[in-house]
């Protein structure tokens, strides 16, 4: 966004101001309209939709989270299914040599330290995507703790912040915790690598983000879930997730509007892998120009 | 400047006869901006009461008081019991205060009685400086420094040292970890100990010193003297000094938030992570939405109280205090 920002002034000589307050904020804060537009890493839920009247959720931007970890005597990309994941996180599997973690790394010795799952405290996109990922693969992930930016994982220890989880994994033996892989590539994580429906094993790179995205085929208002995506997409990364622009229908700022997130949805994307992001689908770029053109002056 | 020499200065202008528009409305704009500034306040504080409570009201109607007795906070199936924050809270601020009192008073008695006259002024604003570092940073130094420090010595020794004691061996479990209750209080302490310190040296300069030299006279050591002139005197101001800290304690959020851990849950050991009122309230009230945002107001509601409580009584102590000083 801060990228998008300078060089959107640079080129138009247009400023767009954006304040970071957190996605529960910007979308009450786009319901009062007391803002042009907003931003979320999560879609608005429908009741969320209908009391910001006239408002439209549009994908413009793509990324990824990873469960990084910190273990000793453990190579890099170690391997988990989505499944053994949400055991580590609803405390059923709590050893990293328990069998389940072991039938998926053969070859590899595993130590018996204790695993100590991370998670955000505070309300976040990674929270979102890491949750709505489990829940697709596991039924009782999904109904103990549920999809949101905010939930009650059973066990575990809280960060506060990226900066707090990555803290707790590098500085827990045994730590594994949710991050966009941005964040684990700028600091050298170990991450581990999560089985796909095609049951293949990609690393979160650039290519297998967009094949996650690829499988969005059209965008829906309520917005659209990558996680988990179909075996057709072979070496898509399970756990992508789109973040979304909300803008209202009627705005008296709609060509500024239009123009600025027209330009995100084009020239804007090429930043995006730059920093670790993927690109927008072709097919998503349009259907959100197409949403785009229902916003109207007022 | 003396006393003459001010009133030869003031007096030209006071006798002047030409005086500007400034002047001349001088007392009047002094009472309405004072009075102006005043007033603010005043409605700053019932305006922010107001909408705390007004936001609070439908988890208030909702949850009634079952609210402090129940611990579980699930957004997602929008159930909210704040007894494992208020715990966190209870055990972070009064362990703080337990480490801070003595060592505040330490400090104070070093600064007032004991230390070299030349000394007394740099080590009190050292300690003040103290008050002045953001809490984002010392929470940040508490995850990259403190933690690791913790997990592999501090906890461990206090474990072996103090673990086998029958009841509070039990605040001192066998599992150690980067976040928890103890680096909270410890950081806790870190911040109340300019509070309370420079607080009660304040208290410790109104003990009057013919008091102190008639202790020495008839024969006392300094530490007689301390014990029985001292101490007693200023006991009222420092419980009041240990109030304000407690405050502050109850209401630190992010620095809190940064190194309690963030996992629900009430347990006798220090070493596990924990919650906090206040850091729940820092971390999740931007993210929150519907019931989340008035679970957390009613949260906030409660801090208010507690904070309105802690002042009252502290103010009810200093007047004491002041009463008694009135009188000798």
């Amino acid at each position: 966004m801060s990228k998008w920002q300078s060089d959107y002034a640079s080129r138009t000589g247009d400023t767009v101001t954006y304040g970071a307050v957190g996605s529960g904020a910007g979308i009450e804060q786009i319901t009062a309209r007391t803002v042009d537009f907003g931003a979320s890493d999560a879609p608005m839920t429908s009741d969320q939709l209908s009391a910001c009247k006239g408002c439209i959720q549009v994908p413009w931007s793509l990324g990824a989270v990873v469960p990084a970890y910190n273990l000793s005597g453990a190579p890099n990309n170690l391997k988990l299914t989505g499944q053994v994941l949400a055991e580590i996180y609803l405390g059923n599997v709590t050893a990293w040599n328990d069998p389940a973690i072991a039938k998926l790394n053969p070859g590899v010795s595993l130590p018996s330290t204790k695993i100590t799952p991370v998670y955000r405290t505070d309300g976040s996109g990674d929270t979102y995507a890491f949750t709505d990922y489990l829940s697709h693969v596991s039924p009782e992930f999904d109904s103990t703790v549920g999809t949101a930016t905010e939930v009650k994982f059973p066990i575990g220890v809280g960060g506060n912040g990226s900066d707090g989880v990555a803290a707790s994994v590098s500085k827990t033996d045994g730590a594994i915790g949710y991050l966009t892989i941005a964040y684990v590539n700028s600091n050298g994580f170990n991450y581990a690598l999560l089985q796909n429906a095609a049951g293949n094993y990609p690393k979160a790179t650039i290519p297998a983000i967009n094949a996650a995205a690829a499988t969005a085929k059209s965008v829906p208002p309520s917005g659209v879930s990558i996680v988990d995506p179909p075996a057709s997409a072979k070496n898509a990364w399970p756990d992508s997730t789109f973040t979304y622009v909300i803008v209202p229908t009627s705005t008296d700022k709609a060509d500024a509007l239009k123009k600025f997130i027209t330009y995100a949805l084009g020239a804007g994307q090429s930043f995006a892998e730059g920093l670790g992001y993927g690109t927008l689908p072709k097919q998503v770029v349009s259907d959100s120009k197409a949403a785009l053109n229902k916003v109207d002056s007022s | 400047m003396t006393t003459e020499s001010a009133a030869a200065s003031l007096g030209p202008a006071l006798s002047g006869r030409r005086r500007g528009i400034l002047d001349r409305f001088g007392d009047r704009g002094l009472y309405l901006i004072t009075l102006a500034a005043a007033i603010g306040s005043v409605v700053i504080l019932g305006g922010l009461t107001y909408k705390v409570i007004d936001e609070a009201s439908s988890a208030i109607s909702s949850y009634g008081l079952g609210f402090l007795t129940t611990s579980n906070w699930d957004p997602v199936h929008e159930q909210f019991g704040a007894a494992q924050l208020l715990y966190g809270t209870a055990v972070s601020s009064f362990g703080a205060l337990l480490l801070a009192t003595p060592l505040s008073i330490a400090i104070a008695l070093f600064l007032t009685e004991l230390a070299p006259r030349g000394t007394r002024t740099p080590i009190a604003t050292l300690v003040e400086l103290l008050a002045g570092i953001p809490s984002v940073i010392l929470g940040l130094w508490g995850i990259l420094v403190l933690g690791p420090a913790m997990q592999s010595t501090i906890e461990p020794a206090l474990h072996s040292a103090l673990g086998w004691i029958p009841v509070i061996g039990s605040l001192f479990g066998g599992e150690y970890g980067i976040v928890g209750l103890f680096p909270a209080i410890v950081i806790l302490t870190i911040m109340t100990v300019p509070i309370v310190s420079s607080l009660t040296r304040e208290i410790f300069t109104t003990v009057p010193p013919t008091a102190k030299e008639g202790a020495l006279a008839l024969g006392g050591t300094r530490w007689e003297m301390i014990k029985t002139v001292v101490l007693p005197y200023s006991r009222p101001g420092i419980v009041a000094a240990v109030m304000l800290g407690l405050g502050r304690a109850v209401g630190e959020a992010i620095a809190v938030s940064q190194v309690i851990g963030g996992a629900p849950g009430i347990h006798a050991n220090l070493f596990l992570p924990a919650q906090s009122a206040a850091g729940q309230i820092a971390a999740q009230y931007l993210g929150a939405t519907g019931p989340a945002t008035a679970a957390l107001a009613y949260l906030a509601v409660i801090l208010l109280l507690l904070s309105v409580v802690f002042n009252a009584m502290a103010r009810i102590l200093v007047r004491a205090v002041q009463q008694r000083a009135s009188q000798t």
